[in-house]
């Protein structure tokens, strides 16, 4: 049974891929794709009710697919892949992906050949915890959300690009896979296979960044490739490092207990490193943003559950090994300055999708700020983030997709109104931003968790003010925007393939629901993991000495508020007495948003939002908020290895 | 189990009462108030104390006519989350999920504005964004003050003190965040200088701004949710020192005094001047105050 779920979760992807790419006919690719989603979100499913569970149950018993030892499979593969990614290094001259291949090659051949005694290892290949558990619930479901959108999406990205031949079987051959990987990655106990995963998404990534082939395509894969290249890199050394210190490669014994010495926190300090450069904080945010020229499911799947989630899961699943030391008050202080960093910069910006990049970085901030508090309470906001924000943020990239396909622009400013053109899709986006950024909502009830566990660091409390407060401004314009149509009248609803509808309508309806479920989700998911119990449940509502959230009572209030809102917007349509917008009183009354201007001329009015770029602009900020991003990184060595 | 409680201990129905019904009374007579001791230093006579609520009374009746039906919607979600919020502040909940339910209101009042191609209340409503991000750090820390020294972000800490919350910790560092409050306050006031999204005075240069395109039952509704965001952060002054009911009321004064004072000797200053004065100070002077209250 046990062997099966991990076969289903973490293989299946792989053959489902290869699967895509042999058979190229449309149809089959859609059923293999479609099926494999569902598979894969049942399987992750029936895990839940495995967890926790570690894999060989018999810590003897070495694991094997197809009767071949996994070690020797996963240590071959490695090897190939960096093979690979030298090869795309030579391809695109490229210097340092190309000496950091090497690098890593030689380091790993350093570890498997010279270091490790190949002694039949005596702990599990795989462990289950809620905390993997979680990440696979992520990956499984609202992963294979994004492929089964990218089914009608690529064939209409396809049609406007007008190929000679379809790309599409090498591209859900990689986008499949990569679910797989992120599976693996998540489950892994021993060092080295989550290091062979981990260089799977790097090098999944780069394909997929690079699908289209345009110059700039190239340009940012490559540039994605090289920076986490950098984080393989140092996540080898981290690794190496480890072993020569524990003489273990296995996950639970490293986190088992806290490290205090220098050499072990700097080896720490690396590995919080690698997750730095996979989650794209600062200043390693450039490759996050220019991924975004890939087709939307790309960025949809990057963004909300796999790449930079397994950069923060690396941060968070090391948290218990570094807590209470001054590499866990650096990391804090790293993820605090990118989430008020990269809160800044979406302010200036007016590319939709831009603005979804910089958020995501900025959430993943938040989460690497609370691993590395890494209290109870800090790790609950960080395990809760993970979810609410995968959900949430899925949801407003599909949306983003769907509107650029409807209106041929993914600026914000050219989706003022679209709620007049795509009723149904701009009210989900709606939703999206509400959940993003208003209680009840969990991503709120993270937010509230991380403030009330970092206010007792005076530098982390104060960026994480300041980021929260810019995060509200850019949100809540973008939300606002998409609603300015004039008068009242109801719209025609847009008509929309199944399969885009389909996920947009169940990622909207996961965002609410789990959002009711949170304390729940709470008890059930993160207590089991953090073995304590920092808030008490009661009265549909989380409590802790410091605090309390009411968040079933509130999500009452709101329902009922919800409701009375709803009926008087109903009433005032029905009332079918529209005015038209104020213009001083001097409307013009032939041409409709125009005023009477000089020569009895119509003027058509205008408005566009505040981007504030005088002070928000990227080229304003980008440069200062790197120089301090890379001190941080240096000040977060010094603290972990000199103090 | 405690939401059932709450319905069953008369003292906390009794709460949810005065939050719910007596605060917007008390919001509307210190608008009448305000507007009468405005006038005075306008040497003006200014209007009846109840002129407030006749107004409300008035907008109430009017023909509903909107220029886009989410106005209706929007004004009804800030009613619901000023009410909401405020009543939490009389239950004693946590300060910062209070001041969170307020920003849903916040934010649904903006969304309402932006709703609307008007440019007046598309200028209101983008610079009702910069306000909330103007005063919304500046109000996190305070509560983080707030929390260093009781212990706790609820509100039942602050009570079950035995001495002032204005004289713990050595007292500056309390000042100082109470000063921080004040331009909070002053902002969620809509008063001088930092009334730029829309005064509370009749007209400005982008006539009402947020509000320009709320009107009728709407406009009502937005007005009665102003009264209890006003009562909800007078109520976080109050905080300060709430040992005893006359303190309150002489602390209340003393601060409404000080803050209609202002509002007659400023004059409104521009988003940038705004956002700069109000972070450069108001994050200084947290700073400092928390810095202390960590060191305490």
């Amino acid at each position: 049974m046990l062997d099966t779920l991990l076969f289903i979760l973490i293989v299946l992807p792989f053959l489902a891929g290869l699967g895509c790419y042999v058979l190229r006919a449309e149809g089959v690719r859609s059923l293999i794709v479609v099926a494999t989603g569902g598979i894969l979100a049942a399987a992750s499913v029936m895990l839940y009710f495995q967890t926790p569970f570690t894999y060989p149950v018999e810590a003897s018993v070495q694991a094997t697919l197809f009767g071949v030892s996994l070690d020797e499979i996963i240590m071959v593969a490695d090897f190939l892949l960096l093979a690979v990614i030298l090869y795309f290094g030579v391809r695109h001259k490229n210097a340092i992906i190309v000496a950091l291949a090497i690098l890593q090659g030689a380091l790993g051949a350093y570890l498997e050949f010279g270091l490790i005694e190949h002694a039949p290892k005596a702990y599990p290949t795989f462990v289950i915890d809620t905390l993997a558990l979680v990440m696979v619930l992520i990956i499984s479901i609202v992963g294979s959300l994004i492929c089964v959108f990218a089914i009608p999406y690529m064939k209409e990205h396809e049609h406007h690009l007008h190929l000679p031949a379809s790309k599409q079987p090498r591209f859900f051959l990689v986008l499949v896979a990569f679910l797989g990987a992120m599976n693996g990655l998540v489950m892994a106990n021993d060092l080295a296979y989550f290091y062979f995963f981990f260089e799977v998404t790097t090098l999944c990534s780069f394909l997929l960044i690079g699908h289209d082939e345009t110059e700039i395509a190239t340009k940012n894969a490559v540039r994605a490739l090289w920076m986490n290249s950098l984080g393989g890199a140092a996540l080898m050394i981290g690794i190496v490092w480890i072993y020569s210190e524990l003489g273990t490669l296995e996950i639970a014994k490293v986190i088992s207990q806290q490290h205090t010495s220098a050499a072990m926190l700097v080896a720490l300090g690396l590995l919080c490193f690698a997750g730095f450069t996979k989650a794209a904080q600062m200043p390693f945010q450039s490759w996050l943003l220019g991924a975004m020229v890939a087709p939307t499911p790309v960025s949809a799947l990057l963004h909300s559950s796999t790449m930079v989630k397994a950069g923060v899961y690396l941060v968070v699943r090391f948290a218990p090994a570094y807590a209470d030391t001054n590499l866990g008050l650096a990391v804090a202080l790293c993820g605090a300055f990118t989430f008020l960093g990269t809160a800044a910069l979406a302010v200036g910006q007016s590319n939709g999708k831009k603005i979804l990049a910089y958020s995501t970085i900025s959430n993943l901030g938040l989460i690497v700020a609370c691993a590395g508090i890494g209290t109870p309470t800090a790790i609950t906001a960080a395990i809760l983030i993970i979810i609410f924000h995968a959900v949430s943020k899925g949801l407003l990239f599909l949306c983003v997709g769907t509107i650029e396909h409807g209106i041929g622009s993914r600026d914000i400013e050219d989706m003022r109104g679209v709620y007049g053109k795509m009723p149904v899709t701009a009210l989900i986006t709606m939703a999206g931003v509400v959940t993003m950024i208003l209680p009840p909502f969990g991503m709120l009830l993270g937010k509230w968790m991380a403030i009330e566990s970092s206010a007792g660091s005076l530098f982390v409390i104060v960026m994480l003010a300041l980021g929260s407060a810019i995060t509200v401004l850019y949100w809540a314009r973008w939300a606002g925007g998409l609603m300015s149509v004039e008068g009242g009248e109801k719209f025609k609803t847009e008509s929309q393939a199944a399969l885009t509808r389909a996920p947009l309508m169940i990622l909207c309806f996961g965002a609410v629901v789990l959002s009711f479920l949170a304390p729940w989700i709470y008890s059930d998911m993160v207590v089991p993991l953090i073995k304590l119990s920092p808030y008490a449940v009661a009265a549909g509502g989380l409590q802790s000495g410091a605090g309390s959230f009411a968040v079933i009572p509130l999500f009452i209030v709101g329902l009922i508020g919800f409701g009375v809102a709803i009926n008087a917007l109903r009433k005032a349509r029905s009332s079918h007495a529209f005015d038209a917008p104020y213009m001083a009183g001097i409307q013009s009354p032939a041409v409709a948003g125009a005023y009477t201007g000089p020569m009895n001329k119509p003027v058509v009015v205008t408005t566009g939002n505040y981007y504030l770029s005088a002070v928000f602009g990227e080229e304003k900020l980008t440069p200062y908020g790197n120089f301090a991003a890379i001190a941080l990184l240096v000040l977060m060595f010094a603290l972990g290895g000199l103090f | 189990m405690q939401a059932f409680e709450i319905g069953l201990n008369p003292a906390t129905f009794g709460w949810l009462l005065v939050g719910l019904l007596v605060a917007p009374v008390a919001g509307g007579l210190i608008a009448g108030v305000d507007r009468i001791l405005t006038a005075k230093c306008q040497s003006r006579v200014g209007p009846p104390l109840l002129q407030p609520f006749y107004d409300a009374a008035k907008l109430w009746g009017k023909e509903t006519k909107v220029s886009n039906v989410w106005i209706a919607f929007c004004s009804w979600m800030y009613f619901t989350a000023a009410a909401t919020s405020c009543v939490m502040f009389f239950l004693q909940s946590d300060l910062l999920i209070i001041f969170f339910v307020q920003a849903v209101g916040a934010v649904f009042l903006v969304i309402g504005a932006l709703s609307v191609p008007s440019p007046y209340s598309q200028i209101g409503g983008q610079r009702e964004l910069l306000q909330i991000m103007a005063y919304e750090p500046l109000l996190i820390l305070v509560f983080v003050g707030i929390f260093l020294a009781t212990g706790s972000f609820n509100i039942s800490a602050v009570y079950a003190m035995d001495k002032p919350l204005m004289l713990e910790s050595g007292v500056v560092p309390m000042v100082l965040l109470f000063v921080v409050l004040g331009y909070a306050l002053t902002i969620k006031l809509r008063k001088s200088p930092f009334d730029i999204s829309g005064s509370h005075h009749a007209h400005q240069e982008i006539v009402r701004g947020v509000f320009t395109e709320y009107s009728g039952r709407y406009l009502a509704l937005v007005e009665v949710a102003h009264w209890y965001e006003v009562v909800l952060v007078l109520g976080v002054v109050a905080l300060f020192w709430a040992t005893s009911w006359y303190a309150i009321v002489i602390l209340l004064v003393l601060t409404y005094a000080a803050e209609i004072l202002v509002d007659n000797i400023t004059a409104r200053l521009s988003w940038r001047a705004m956002l700069g004065k109000l972070w450069a100070s108001g994050l200084a002077l947290s700073f400092v105050s928390l810095a202390w209250l960590y060191a305490f």
